[in-house]
């Protein structure tokens, strides 16, 4: 650990850069050809908790619903006695409670008609990109400086595209909950850089990578005591509450971001600073 | 020893320990008294969302969410809120997982009934429009239009009544009865009617007149709605995601306790960054009680984040302070590093905070549908970030000040030789160091 840290602030910095650059535009490639998951929030339709009144298959589950419904896109999936069943379009909840009262027991039931979800993708658009800017701003108003600013920024879209990326790879839907998990990192994906270029460019004691390998220590365990809370909150959600999905949503979505954040920081970041300080960019 | 009890007293007087012990305080009796208020999510319940046809203004709105409140009322429907979210949208809550009844009565327009001497004299269809409810001291009317035909019936059933009890029934139940106006009960028909009377106080009046107001509208809402969205969550589902919540709560907090346990090792360091945390939520909670903010699984999602957020600024402060203590442990430097550490921990939050604006912003000015349904994730997490900035952590550069120079032997290990002429250095440690850093500034430049 210490040995990583040592290699990345001392050594080599510029090929290093290349690392998150690359994850980053795979992960826009992959994004660009499979595209995201659209939860229920943004494309409509009923999410129901049910608990079974007697074990039965995924596929028995879609059966009867599809069947009595007369709707096709029904996606189930069970853990211990509980299902969690997705359909398009709008469901009666009165007409489902009378259907299926017998075999299922409702614990939970959302349905999100259409006026709702074009609302709440028009929303989603706005709160992310007012995010993005308010927070460049602010570290543009805190360094006034072009080249470590928009190293930052940078640094930033890198979290994002592979927060993003990842999880159109392990299928977590666009949300109003994952979209909560974007905009935390947005404002909290730069702390760790903030405090690189704070100890960089604003610091004068010990060289240049004497204060970079202190920054990456206390940075690190930064982004370690984050990423140990969403990974507890993932582990317990599946464990305990798999049908909080809100939840689940957000630690994943976290997770993602923080680990791309490790990479963003220390590798790219970093290198470009070294790169611009030594160019005679600062000081 | 002796050392330790002054400086520990001369911390505990300072006057941002005593805020935040009295604040600590205040949470926790406020917690007892008010009780944290839960969710839908965790205490289960449903929620009914209503889109409304256009974007109205607050008066026409305020008449919606009453006649809404009225009509499930009068249906026996207990426990029920009705909320507007935003300037098109309605939210009715109620507890328990029935909604069907509730979306029926919502679907169908209210029945409104005025009879005299068990005889029909107006129903809902009848009213055209209702003006707005006039209060004069105690006196109050509410003065409406009904359609010539109407009036014609109104003033039949009417006449010669006067003093009479007009009794108005919303959806079959008794709401209240005003007595007939002499001037309305001379058979002569008006299409413009009004419903007067006199309480004992000004606020009685107004009640009464709201309450006309709100019976009269019930029979056509001023503008169409349709039902955009259904959430039920059982009490059983809910009570399920509260122990959840709280295991992983816990569960986090442990991690950090460890991690920051490895790093740190000392006890002195440990304790005071995980007192820092814990009262950090213990703060939020007390504000979310003393506002009575409901708290849904989003605002435990901002809650977990706070505790790994939170830390963070904690550790920032004690490695800047840290990285120090082989050069110098005087207190102007500590102070310095402290100073240079809120640089950072004010830009983090000033991020964090411009990121979640947008989100506590839609999520007022637009209400609590869509995205709106994080809200309590953003302002959990600005409020966290403020309490933190402005409350927790200056406590927490202050015993860092206090302990870690004052104390240096006990609190990190410092070489005998700098803490033995403690004196010299105090006497010269401001102008010194001020001097010194001009000279540094001077090289660089």
């Amino acid at each position: 650990m210490v040995d990583v840290i040592t290699y990345i602030t001392r050594k080599s910095h510029k090929p290093l850069i290349l690392i998150p650059v690359l994850l980053m535009i795979l992960s826009l490639l992959y994004l660009g050809i499979f595209g995201l998951n659209e939860g229920i929030d943004l494309k409509g339709g009923t999410l129901a908790t049910l608990e079974l009144k007697e074990p039965m298959s995924e596929v028995e589950v879609n059966n009867i619903i599809s069947g009595e419904l007369g709707i096709h896109d029904v996606k189930t999936s069970i853990s211990g006695n509980t299902a969690i069943v997705t359909i398009s379009g709008d469901v009666d909840q009165a007409l489902f409670t009378q259907k299926f009262s017998d075999k299922f027991n409702i614990l939970s039931f959302r349905s999100v008609g259409a006026l709702l979800s074009d609302a709440a993708m028009e929303q989603i658009v706005y709160a992310l990109l007012f995010a993005f800017v308010f927070m460049a701003i602010t570290v543009f108003y805190v360094f006034r400086d072009p080249v470590p600013s928009l190293a930052i920024i940078l640094s930033a879209v890198c979290n994002l595209s592979i927060a993003v990326g990842s999880m159109s790879l392990f299928g977590i839907p666009l949300s109003v909950a994952s979209v909560g998990a974007l905009l935390m990192l947005i404002g909290y994906g730069v702390d760790t850089d903030i405090l690189l270029t704070t100890r960089l460019l604003k610091r004068t004691d010990g060289d240049l990578d004497d204060r970079a390998e202190g920054a990456c220590k206390t940075g690190v365990t930064l982004t370690i005591s984050a990423l140990a809370s969403m990974i507890v909150l993932f582990i317990v959600v599946k464990l305990f509450i798999p049908s909080a999905q809100v939840l689940e949503d957000i630690s994943a979505v976290l997770i993602m971001g923080l680990l791309s954040d490790l990479l963003s920081t220390w590798l790219m970041n970093l290198g470009i600073l070294k790169w611009h300080m030594e160019r005679g960019g600062h000081n | 020893m002796v050392t330790i009890n002054q400086a520990t007293k001369q911390f505990i007087k300072r006057p941002r320990t005593i805020l935040l012990v009295i604040l600590l305080l205040v949470s926790i009796i406020s917690i007892g008294i008010f009780g944290l208020q839960e969710g839908l999510d965790l205490a289960g319940g449903s929620m009914i969302q209503l889109h409304l046809e256009e974007s109205v203004d607050q008066d026409t709105m305020n008449t919606v969410t009453a006649v809404l409140d009225k009509r499930l009322n009068a249906f026996g429907i207990s426990d029920v809120q009705v909320r507007q979210s935003g300037s098109q949208d309605v939210i009715v809550e109620i507890a328990g997982v029935q909604p069907e009844e509730v979306e029926r009565i919502i679907s169908t327009p209210g029945k409104f009934e005025a009879k005299i001497n068990n005889q029909t004299a107006l129903t809902g269809s009848d009213i055209t429009t209702v003006s707005a409810a006039e209060v004069t001291g105690t006196r109050w009317k509410v003065p409406f239009s009904v359609s010539t035909e109407a009036a014609n019936k109104f003033a039949d059933v009417a006449k010669g009544q006067a003093g009479a009890e007009v009794q108005m029934y919303l959806d079959d139940k008794l709401i209240s009865s005003p007595q007939l106006d002499a001037g309305l009960a001379n058979g002569v028909g008006s299409t413009d009617i009004e419903v007067s009377g006199g309480e004992q106080t000004k606020e009685q009046a107004q009640t009464q007149a709201t309450e006309i107001h709100t019976v009269l509208e019930s029979g056509a809402l001023p503008v169409k709605l349709a039902i955009s969205g259904v959430n039920s969550v059982s009490a059983e589902l809910g009570s399920q995601f509260e122990t959840g919540s709280l295991i992983a709560g816990f569960l986090a907090l442990i991690a950090i306790v460890i991690i920051v346990s490895v790093k740190y090792k000392s006890p002195s360091l440990v304790l005071p960054i995980v007192v820092t945390c814990l009262s950090e939520l213990l703060l939020i909670l007390g504000f979310a009680s003393l506002i009575h903010w409901n708290l849904d699984l989003s605002a435990i999602a901002g809650m977990i984040a706070t505790i790994g957020t939170g830390v963070d600024d904690q550790i920032v402060m004690t490695d800047e302070v840290l990285a120090r203590r082989d050069i110098s442990n005087r207190k102007n430097i500590v102070k310095t590093r402290i100073k240079d550490a809120f640089f950072i921990v004010y830009a983090s939050a000033g991020t964090l905070i411009a990121a979640m604006l947008p989100l506590a912003y839609i999520g007022f000015a637009r209400g609590a549908t869509g995205i709106g349904m994080l809200t309590g994730f953003a302002v959990t997490t600005v409020v966290g970030v403020l309490i933190g900035i402005f409350i927790t952590r200056p406590v927490f550069a202050d015993y860092m000040e206090t302990f870690l120079v004052r104390n240096p032997r006990e609190e990190i290990n410092i070489s005998k030789s700098s803490t033995s002429k403690p004196k010299k250095n105090k006497k010269k440690g401001r102008k010194t160091i001020a001097r010194e850093e001009a000279e540094k500034a001077k090289k660089r430049r």
